[in-house]
């Protein structure tokens, strides 16, 4: 089957998105192309004209997984009012949010191959540091109004908040005996308060979630 | 060294330098100057290498950290405690070898849960250790009242956070200050004043 460049708007997302799905189903390792073409109803070749290799596909397939996380993050930020409400949600959306960035498998699989991809490297670079520039933002934004301590280094808390959802993440991901994501929600809502001076409590609609679980 | 010691370093050596994906058995024997069959002999499968190449590289490149009783300072529960994140950072190169096994660990623990309960003893290991030096902290007036469960928690979360970055190493992002915000955030917990844990120039 020869490559059809001319449908490549229609093809490559179709593509991308089978590859987020089959990737994080099997990983990397154990994903052939073939699984992500018959996902995508379409050929090896094609898959491979489009893509070179299969850490291109898990680079873009990370991508499209983050860039529909930080459109709904962006989207209910945009409702929220004031810092303290936009850091509540921000912490609830990373822990709570459904698929996407909660669970931290695709994170990992970057992890690993980003010691020996550069381009993995590259993009795992540019993830984070828009997820700490995020954080960092909104306790500027709460230093300025007062609800914040102007005492915290907001890049400093950024890159505590974004390490320690990481480091509980992987926690939840891996199923730890005691580690929920409402409980990491806990933690990292009590480690903002101590760090930034002020109340975060869980929002109501977080506990309607965590309720459901 | 016995041939399964050779066989448990160059599994080491192989997986933080290729991954678990890419090791090949044969390189393995090579290395430990075995037979392949020897190494198949011992590692029936993947998992079962990857398990055992992990425990051999948590005790020995936390040599210091499991004998840790007589290396860590004796000024300070603070000054043990920053000691410790310290041990547990990838801050040397068998410290980076074991890191790159850590998070091979977590990847195929999350598709394999047979190699969970790996994990779960690894952090079990670590926490007691943490949670134990302070709730002596505690008991000695030095830390604030605290749930030293907890802020064993929160340590080795903040640690994962932060080795995996100091792994990758984001040009861009200063490790030394990141290194400083963990330990300040840590003291935080602890109702310690100040900066970090201890400060360096002390």
């Amino acid at each position: 089957m020869s490559p059809r460049p001319k449908v490549e708007h229609l093809r490559k997302p179709q593509i991308i998105a089978a590859a987020a799905d089959v990737l994080y189903e099997r990983g990397l390792f154990d994903t052939r192309i073939g699984d992500i073409a018959e996902r995508a109803g379409t050929s090896s070749p094609t898959i491979l004209y489009y893509f070179e290799s299969k850490d291109r596909l898990l680079e873009e397939a990370v991508d499209l997984t983050d860039r529909e996380f930080y459109e709904r993050m962006t989207e209910g930020q945009a409702q929220r009012r004031g810092a303290v409400e936009k850091l509540v949600h921000l912490i609830e959306e990373t822990s709570l949010g459904p698929g996407g960035l909660s669970d931290w498998t695709l994170w990992m699989e970057m992890w690993v191959r980003a010691r020996r991809d550069p381009a993995v490297r590259d993009s795992y670079f540019r993830l984070d540091r828009r997820q700490r520039e995020l954080i960092a933002n909104i306790v500027r934004e709460g230093q300025a109004s007062g609800d914040f301590d102007s005492g915290a280094d907001p890049d400093d808390f950024a890159l505590v908040l974004s390490g320690l959802m990481d480091g509980l993440g992987v926690q939840v991901t891996l199923g730890q005996p005691d580690v929920t994501a409402e409980r990491m929600v806990d933690r990292c809502l009590a480690l903002a308060s101590l760090e930034l001076g002020c109340e975060l409590e869980p929002s109501d609609s977080a506990l309607r979630r965590g309720a459901r679980r | 060294m016995s041939a399964r010691e050779r066989i448990l370093a160059a599994a080491v050596s192989q997986i933080a330098a290729e991954g678990i994906d890419g090791v090949r058995i044969a390189r393995i024997a090579t290395e430990a100057r075995v037979s392949p069959a020897l190494v198949h002999y011992h590692f029936a499968t993947r998992d079962a290498l990857l398990a055992e190449a992990l425990d051999y590289s948590y005790v020995h490149a936390g040599e210091a950290r499991i004998t840790s009783g007589d290396t860590l300072p004796r000024t300070s529960h603070a000054a043990r405690l920053q000691s410790m994140i310290e041990a547990c950072l990838p801050t040397s190169e068998p410290l980076r070898q074991d890191w790159v096994l850590w998070v091979e660990l977590w990847l195929r623990a999350v598709r394999n849960p047979e190699l969970r309960p790996v994990a779960e003893e690894l952090y079990a290991r670590l926490h007691a250790w943490f949670a134990r030096e302070i709730a002596e902290g505690v008991k000695d007036g030095e830390f604030a009242r605290c749930d030293p469960d907890e802020v064993a928690d929160l340590a080795l979360a903040l640690i994962d956070g932060y080795g995996v970055r100091t792994l990758i190493g984001d040009p861009a992002m200063p490790l030394e200050r990141g290194r400083r915000a963990v330990s300040g955030a840590v003291a935080r917990e602890l109702g310690l004043d100040g900066e970090q844990l201890v400060d360096r120039a002390a």
